[in-house]
């Protein structure tokens, strides 16, 4: 039953390989640019609910 | 220079908030209770409103939306303004939305247990109230945005970023999932059917746990976790990583729901997938928060607000790594329709949720009257109740989900199924079922006790109603130097962050939903299967009613004790006509998709009258108004009209003739009841002989028919 399912969208395979091609390049541009965030900028938003 | 401005923050919005959480978790929890003796002692059901179908979704719908619901906006409306450095933008706004949320509560009070219900999942509430609910998330939204855009404060803390992104996924989802034709005031029917009804909800079901009870809180988690333990989050990095990677991975994971059923194999993969990958940011944000008390340990153990948090996302991380794990299919094969799920979401709601709500109460009280908490020691009491309570709960819990899965799927050495009768694994969780309302009736104890703390602590005190702080006017047009942070750009706009977010999470739900609902191969018809009869579709708007779902699935996965028990599997074109799907997701009783001509309908109509008379020691609520509330058919045109415009093809004028097509079919079943040695007079006019034409036609559409 599952193969049929399978078949029956054209390039099914296409979905999950882009879907997690998406979340690939979007996780590592978060992650390379927040590790190159400046620190100052860091410590003044962490310390936010802090300083009210 | 910028001008030092002196304003003051909304309190009494902030009270009335945690008030209304406090008060609606306490009758919430009550309700669980309740529903928790009523499996137990099946007398405890009053028909007709007073049954377990329809006091559960009474129950989900007050903890998750009446007592979370009312949290996340006491946090919301403590932090943001402190964040922001502003008053709530509008006081007006923000009165109505506290007004209008309660009004949605009471409204939800009432309807459930009338039978008024969509019969999906946290989203049973009537097209009016949607609609009222549609009202207030906007006030809300403007409310928070208005604050947002006159901020005096440049940037946005994260705990911001999770507020915004559950503000538009709630609208995104609420709205989608509430699309519907509306047949009269109170019933209405979903714009999709079966497979694709049963996508959508879950995409909804899974989100609503993710963005209502997770995202919030989380943003109440960055905030109060640090203003508690007097220290910086552990890592501001770390938070960003995990906002974006939260909501990004959590819109793709609903068809975990739905692992086995007749979902195109494609879409629960990409849900697994999804579900375990969750596993990283969830647990990045857990470890965030515990990290956060660095160095502070030494005070968790003097004080409750910190002891309260600690379990609160020691909870958090148990329940996301669970829930991942319950995503793969092998675990999910066990898991599902068993009570191990419901011991999950209690971790979830009772320690997560519960504990966090519990713990910034008891923060903010004394701070809002200026006075110390009126018992430590109370509050010291309250949490240890509160974890046995959640031990005493969640435990019995999954001893009975395993007890269930391992005597449904055990077969005996001659191959058939060693547990053939159903109910002989319903009377062998008894004892957890009783163990389980000790727990649940010490966690509602401790919160009893929390509340008179809180009261002794504003009787001691002095409310403050507005709080005077100053801040200098924020630079309107900072120059944005080259080089700058992207990220440092994207949360000094808000604007910018609401789209990012938006697109973020409707990447997702237009993957998986939209070629479910444009494709049709994705749900091959079967030639067999009709629409309903007009008394079937009557009888089964009276399942929906009576909240029958919440015990009984309508989904046989390919399982072999599954078809040994049940019958033939489900196929997806199986349920083409079926708005809304009932497959349910829990099995407190049988599996019912093949129950079309097991028994005679004498035997129906004996079960209904008093399940224990069919089968001893069932904990069936028994339904004797079925027997005796008259029949009322006079919707039927108006449905079958509904019906056909979404594309069920029941022929041009058949509306004209429908009420009298039941009443034929109902004539039928009363000829074949008394042949039975059923003499009811009038019985023909009564509602048991809808629920009887339904009950017998489910699944038979796909049965090979007995030459004649």
């Amino acid at each position: 039953m599952y193969k049929y399912l399978l078949e029956s969208v054209d390039g099914i395979q296409c979905f999950g390989i882009g879907t997690f091609l998406l979340f690939f390049i979007t996780f590592c541009v978060v992650t390379i640019r927040t590790f190159i965030f400046k620190k100052e900028d860091m410590d003044h938003m962490a310390n936010m609910p802090l300083e009210d | 220079m910028n001008n030092i401005q002196q304003f003051q923050y909304d309190n009494k919005i902030t009270r009335a908030f945690g008030m209304a959480s406090f008060i609606w978790g306490m009758v919430g929890m009550l309700v669980g209770i309740i529903i928790a003796l009523q499996l137990v002692y099946p007398v405890l059901n009053y028909g007709p409103w007073f049954t377990f179908g329809r006091l559960r979704p009474l129950h989900t719908n007050a903890v998750v939306f009446a007592f979370v619901g009312n949290g996340i906006f006491m946090g919301i409306y403590y932090s943001l303004q402190r964040l922001l450095k502003a008053r709530m933008w509008s006081d007006k706004l923000s009165w109505i939305h506290f007004w209008g949320w309660q009004a949605v509560i009471l409204c939800a009070a009432y309807t459930l247990p009338m039978g008024m219900t969509t019969s999906a999942e946290y989203g049973e509430l009537i097209w009016p109230i949607d609609v009222l609910i549609t009202l207030v998330w906007v006030i809300f939204g403007v409310n928070m945005f208005g604050t947002i855009l006159t901020r005096r404060e440049s940037h946005l803390y994260v705990a911001i970023w999770f507020y915004i992104a559950t503000w538009v996924t709630v609208a995104v989802l609420h709205i989608v999932r509430s699309i519907e034709i509306p047949v009269s005031f109170t019933e209405s029917y979903p714009l999709f059917t079966g497979v694709q009804d049963a996508l959508v909800q879950w995409w909804y079901g899974h989100n609503a746990v993710a963005f209502f009870l997770t995202t919030p809180y989380l943003g109440m988690m960055y905030y109060f976790l640090p203003k508690a333990a007097n220290r910086p989050v552990y890592s501001y990095k770390l938070s960003i990583i995990h906002f974006w990677a939260l909501i990004f991975i959590y819109i793709w994971a609903g068809p975990h729901h739905l692992l086995y059923t007749s979902l195109p194999d494609w879409v629960q993969s990409l849900g697994t997938v999804f579900s375990i990958m969750l596993i990283a940011p969830s647990w990045g944000g857990m470890l965030n928060g515990l990290l956060t008390l660095r160095g502070a340990w030494d005070r968790v153990a003097s004080d409750p607000v910190l002891k309260f948090m600690v379990v609160a996302v020691i909870a958090y991380g148990m329940a996301t790594f669970e829930g991942p794990m319950l995503s793969i299919k092998s675990v999910n094969a066990i898991s599902h329709f068993t009570d191990w799920t419901i011991a999950h979401v209690h971790v979830g709601a009772l320690g997560w949720n519960g504990f966090l709500t519990f713990g910034v109460l008891y923060w903010l009280w004394p701070r809002m009257y200026r006075t110390t908490l009126y018992s430590t020691q109370l509050a010291n009491v309250h949490f240890w109740i509160g974890t046995l309570g959640i031990i005493f709960y969640a435990v019995p819990l999954y001893w009975a989900g395993w007890t269930q899965a391992l005597m449904w799927k055990e077969f005996t050495p001659e191959g058939t199924l060693a547990w053939g009768n159903f109910l002989d694994t319903v009377i062998q969780i008894m004892p957890m079922y009783m163990i389980r309302i000790v727990g649940g009736t010490l966690f509602f104890i401790g919160a009893v006790v929390g509340v008179y703390n809180l009261y002794k602590t504003a009787k001691q005190g002095q409310f403050m109603p507005n709080e005077n702080a100053e801040a200098p006017a924020r630079e309107r047009h900072i120059p944005v130097v080259v080089g700058d942070h992207w990220h440092r750009r994207i949360e000094g706009r808000p604007m910018q962050m609401l789209l990012f977010s938006t697109i973020m999470i409707a990447i997702g739900g237009i993957v998986q939903i939209v070629p479910m609902v444009f494709i049709d191969s994705q749900v091959p018809k079967i030639s067999t299967v009709k629409p309903y009869t007009p008394l079937e579709l009557a009888g089964r708007d009276l399942y929906i009613k009576e909240g029958c779902v919440g015990c009984h699935s309508q989904q046989i996965r390919p399982f072999r004790d599954e078809t040994e028990r049940y019958g033939e599997y489900s196929k997806s074109g199986e349920y083409i006509y079926d708005r809304p799907f009932l497959w349910g997701s829990k099995r407190t009783g049988p599996d019912l998709w093949r129950e079309g001509g097991k028994y005679p309908d004498s035997w129906h109509y004996n079960h209904m009258w008093d399940p224990t008379a069919m089968s001893p020691g069932s904990i069936m609520p028994a339904y004797p108004h079925l027997l005796e509330e008259p029949l009322d058919l006079r919707d039927l045109p108006a449905k079958i009209r509904a019906l056909r415009k979404l594309g069920t093809p029941y022929p041009e004028g058949f509306e004209k003739i429908a009420i009298n097509d039941a009443n034929i079919q109902a004539q039928k079943i009363a000829l074949s009841l008394a042949e039975q040695g059923v003499k009811d007079k009038g019985i023909e006019s009564k509602e048991i002989v809808a629920i009887i034409a339904y009950l017998q036609r489910l699944g038979t559409d796909i049965k090979v028919q007995k030459k004649q």
